[in-house]
């Protein structure tokens, strides 16, 4: 079978779907599967009009399975909220129905010239780190400004009180561990029990949280500018220290636990985000938070463990997921959770 | 658990025996084959480690246990790690856990300072024995 034969029933349909969509011939050239993204299979490709006008575009297509339940409406959602407020780009489309391309998908714009670092990968933006930190931390701190209810991702959610921002979090990712686990883990029990023995202060504001705001989710050109801030399949409304704290989890360091996602010295990257945001980090709060993400994390990777064994470990970004980073998290866990009894006095 | 290195290797097989779409034969396959690769590191680490990290965990929250027996009624002699295979040392380390995880519930609601720390202490322990690392990253 030759490749444009097998090509054919994933490009005619986006062909076809975008030929109505814009009332007018579109060839579909380029069209290629992009490893990573495990909540969404994504694709490149450009759309061609009649008259030869060329536009690169992105698909992100529901998965078959996936390391977590995300919406694809809640994704779409927040490129609008952000398009022209932070580097992301440009919603095209939203396409609920499974019929056109067999699963709901939606299309935004390509942004080209960049890349994506593997969160893995020792010191990925030497020589630009710090000036890349400084708008990392920056863009983070105006999605944290941003009045929430204001923005088109309000439509997804309905907003917590602020002193239930916590409490939804923690009980989510709770069920998910408990209704996914295939083994005992004893280390992220301890450290459910001790959040909820432990809350934080009300959050100061209600913010979007994008939800996966750390190293390896954004583009960037080497030159140490930020292109585009991608994967918001898990925002949210809710307490702006989340984003934060999860950007800052020893997961995404690089193996550098000083420097906040291989940029910036933790201390100053904090101290960009106060000064954009105009938010305070409560450290009371701030440790709550940080216990709270790595115990996400594990919640992620149970579900991936799950995922991958269920589905024949077709799936190997599952299957890194669970046997890899649900390790690290285990020891990133039980570290913080003697820290913070021994110093910082938690019940 | 994190899955056993029978079903890593076994995801890595199924998933190379598959022929890729075409839109999926560039770098999506690449990528594929990369993973795979990190993967069979990943195995053939916990092939060479798992089964003394397994019996190691065992033995130490068989200690805990024990040591926490009088006054919290726990136990730990009936579990044995049986053919030492790595499926006979999780069943008994699953069981293990489940008693570690009561014990520490019980232990903080007593507020024993004393065996909450010796637990936490023991977490961090699991988890380094756990551990597996990355290929280059030593």
């Amino acid at each position: 079978m030759s490749a444009g034969a097998m090509t054919a029933p994933l490009a005619e349909g986006l062909a076809a779907y975008l030929s109505g969509l814009w009332n007018g011939p579109t060839t579909i050239e380029g069209l290629s599967r992009i490893p990573g993204g495990a909540s969404r299979e994504t694709y490149t490709f450009d759309a061609v009009a009649a008259d030869g006008r060329r536009r690169g575009l992105i698909l992100r297509r529901d998965p078959t399975s996936s390391l977590i339940d995300t919406d694809r409406r809640t994704e779409f959602l927040a490129y609008q909220s952000f398009h022209g407020h932070v580097p992301v780009p440009e919603p095209v489309v939203l396409e609920m129905s499974s019929e056109p391309l067999e699963r709901p998908f939606f299309i935004m714009g390509r942004v080209d010239g960049g890349a994506a670092s593997s969160p893995f990968a020792p010191d990925p933006y030497a020589p630009h780190a710090e000036m890349l930190g400084r708008e990392l931390f920056s863009i983070l701190g105006r999605i944290a400004a941003a009045d929430p209810l204001a923005l088109p991702i309000a439509d997804a959610f309905e907003a917590p009180a602020p002193q239930e921002c916590w409490r939804r979090e923690l009980d989510y990712w709770e069920a998910v561990i408990l209704r996914d686990e295939r083994h005992p883990q004893p280390i992220v029990r301890a450290a459910l029990r001790r959040l909820r023995a432990n809350p934080p202060p009300p959050a100061q504001k209600l913010s979007v949280v994008h939800g996966d705001f750390r190293s390896g989710n954004f583009l960037h050109d080497g030159q140490g500018h930020v292109l585009a801030v991608l994967d918001w399949e898990m925002a949210h409304i809710g307490d702006p220290l989340e984003d934060l704290a999860w950007c800052l989890d020893p997961l995404w360091s690089h193996f550098e636990d000083g420097r906040a996602a291989a940029t910036l010295p933790v201390d100053e990257a904090i101290g960009v985000w106060k000064a954009e945001s105009g938010l305070e980090v409560d450290p009371k709060a701030f440790a709550w938070w940080r216990l709270f993400n790595s115990v996400k994390g594990q919640g992620i990777w149970t579900t991936s463990g799950k995922t991958f064994v269920e589905g024949g470990g077709l799936d190997l970004v599952l299957g890194f997921s669970a046997v890899y980073t649900a390790r690290r998290h285990d020891q990133i866990l039980a570290d913080q959770l003697e820290r913070l009894v021994a110093e910082e006095a938690w019940a | 658990m994190t899955p056993t290195a029978p079903e890593l290797l076994n995801g890595c097989v199924a998933a190379l025996s598959t022929p890729p779409s075409a839109e999926e034969a560039g770098a999506f396959a690449t990528g594929k084959v990369a993973i795979a690769a990190m993967l069979d590191a990943l195995a053939a680490q916990e092939c060479a480690t798992g089964s003394a990290a397994r019996v190691w965990e065992n033995a130490a929250i068989r200690a805990v246990l024990a040591d926490a027996a009088a006054r919290y009624h726990t136990a730990a002699e009936d579990l044995g790690d049986g053919d030492y295979s790595l499926a006979a040392l999780d069943s008994a380390n699953a069981e293990l856990r489940r008693r570690l995880i009561r014990l520490h519930e019980a232990v903080e609601a007593a507020h024993d300072t004393t065996l909450d720390r010796r637990i936490l202490a023991l977490y961090r322990e699991m988890a380094a024995h756990r551990m597996l690392h990355l290929p280059g990253q030593g």
